[in-house]
């Protein structure tokens, strides 16, 4: 009896190892097709930009309160840890860096998973079950041509506004409150930002928007693309997406970091 | 013309068909009649190299493509039209928009030739006054008119339907089917058409192909159904319509 648990487990642990290979092989595949269909970007320019108006403009609310809320928080306590140690000066500093570097775009990332990753998984798996993608096809037109490659073009191009929109609210907000929660001159906040800063921090914080942008829009897109069993099959899809990407942002952040620091 | 040779396919460990060979012929009405869930509407998506076979040959006019890379299928399949038994139709375009997506998309016709095709089949399908309207807005019959209309625009030879008259009234379900034995009078077009519903087959078909248990166990001209003595066609045909 024992023994027959333990095949039936080891079943279907391999059974699960190899959907998970074979899914792993279809989404290298569906990356490869979306990439290789850049050059089609003229005849789907106006896709490109109705994209880059929802997956940019739109998400600039949940962008700023992200940033500004984070730069609030870490100008308080940050600020609060210096004023024990007497470094209150170098609250200009310490905030900058973890803006920049890490957490406005970590945070810009994971606001537009749970944004944009959502809209394009509903709205790409609604359109699977409902057979308009396979339309698509049946009529000759290359459905990741057409809905895939706009929403990777759009938000490689846009994840970079929207980061350089996240660092300035971020640090801005940051600056706000140490003038006037911490009372810290602005010309001594900024004073430690700004000659301190160097060019690698904006090449760690700036090099994660691709990175944010190319998982975010292909996970979420091959998930909308996979979507079965009608709306609840839409709705597994749309979470499996931005629980997936969410965590390989997390992942990414960290290598992203890791590497550039340790390589400049 | 449309040959599946010694076609099986399996989903997981589930064989949906088994060793199915069929042959649609330019400028007639095939029916593939069967319970639902048996992998009628597969077919279609096989004819369309949509998916593709475990083994066997899918031939479109005498080309093989049961291995063919997706960019080669295009071609293909814009010689046969297919209307999806949900409609498939953009939500958020308009019918007009809907009628000359795949001309605007897919031939470099100039913008009049496109609007003089799509007033063409708005004018066909019946639905003058709805251009501007979006799908959502129309009742089932009219949007399968759109669908057939959309499939039209392209002027293939072969046009496939996915249960066209499925959750119909009555009277749009006569509507639907006076528009696809119109096709094959006046236009010339083939049809293959996949259904649960045996009147629809009486009413169109030149010819029917009986789907049960993955496996074809009829394939002949429509009239000789009656003759045919496998018990499933026995049964489908005292209860005239499959609910299984």
């Amino acid at each position: 009896m024992l023994l027959t648990f333990v095949r039936n487990q080891e079943k279907a642990i391999l059974l699960w190892l190899k959907d998970f290979i074979l899914t792993m092989q279809e989404f290298f595949l569906f990356s490869v097709r979306a990439f290789l269909a850049f050059p089609k970007i003229k005849r789907y320019w106006r896709d490109v930009l109705d994209q880059a108006t929802i997956c940019g403009t739109d998400s600039i609310p949940i962008v700023l309160v992200s940033a500004i809320s984070i730069g609030s928080l870490l100008a308080i306590e940050v600020g609060n840890l210096l004023e024990d140690f007497g470094a209150k000066t170098m609250l200009g500093r310490s905030t900058s860096l973890s803006v920049i570097r890490e957490l406005g775009p970590l945070l810009m990332g994971l606001m537009l998973s749970a944004r944009y990753g959502s809209r394009n998984g509903s709205e790409l798996g609604a359109m699977q079950i409902s057979e308009q993608i396979d339309a698509l096809r049946a009529f000759g037109t290359d459905p990741v041509a057409k809905l895939v490659m706009p929403r990777l073009i759009a938000s490689l191009i846009m994840f970079l506004p929207l980061t350089a929109l996240s660092d300035f609210a971020g640090l801005h907000s940051a600056a706000y409150l140490a003038e006037h929660y911490h009372r810290l001159d602005p010309g001594i906040f900024w004073n430690a930002v700004y000659p301190r800063l160097a060019p690698k921090d904006f090449v760690v914080g700036f090099l994660k928007a691709p990175v944010f942008a190319i998982i975010i829009t292909l996970v979420s897109s091959f998930n909308g693309f996979s979507a079965r069993g009608g709306t609840a099959g839409v709705g597994r899809a749309t979470i499996k997406g931005i629980v997936v990407s969410s965590g390989l942002v997390l992942i990414a952040n960290f290598y992203v970091s890791k590497i550039v620091l340790e390589n400049m | 013309m449309i040959e599946l040779r010694n076609v099986s396919l399996k989903y997981g460990n589930k064989e949906i068909l088994k060793n199915v060979s069929l042959t649609i012929k330019d400028n007639t009405i095939k029916a593939i009649l069967g319970p639902s869930g048996v992998g009628k509407s597969t077919i279609l998506k096989l004819m369309l190299g949509l998916i593709k076979p475990n083994s066997g040959q899918v031939i479109i006019d005498g080309t093989d493509i049961t291995n063919m890379k997706e960019s080669s299928l295009y071609s293909i399949r814009r010689k046969m039209g297919m209307v999806f038994q949900g409609n498939a139709l953009f939500d958020s375009l308009t019918i007009n928009q809907n009628l000359g997506f795949f001309l605007r998309e897919n031939m470099n016709l100039p913008e009049e030739e496109v609007n003089r095709r799509v007033a063409e089949q708005i004018q066909f399908a019946g639905l003058e006054g709805y251009e501007d309207q979006l799908p959502e807005s129309l009742s089932g019959g009219m949007r399968r008119r759109v669908a057939i209309g959309r499939a039209l625009i392209f002027k293939p030879h072969m046009i496939l339907f996915d249960e066209p008259t499925a959750g119909l009234d009555p009277v749009s379900s006569k509507k639907i089917l006076s528009l696809i034995s119109a096709l094959r009078h006046n236009n010339n077009l083939g049809a293959v058409i996949v259904t649960h519903i045996i009147d629809d087959v009486f009413n169109v078909a030149d010819c029917v192909a009986v789907l049960y248990q993955g496996e074809i166990i009829f394939d002949d001209v429509t009239e000789k159904l009656h003759q045919a003595q496998h018990p499933f066609i026995r049964s489908i045909l005292s209860d005239n319509i499959l609910e299984l």
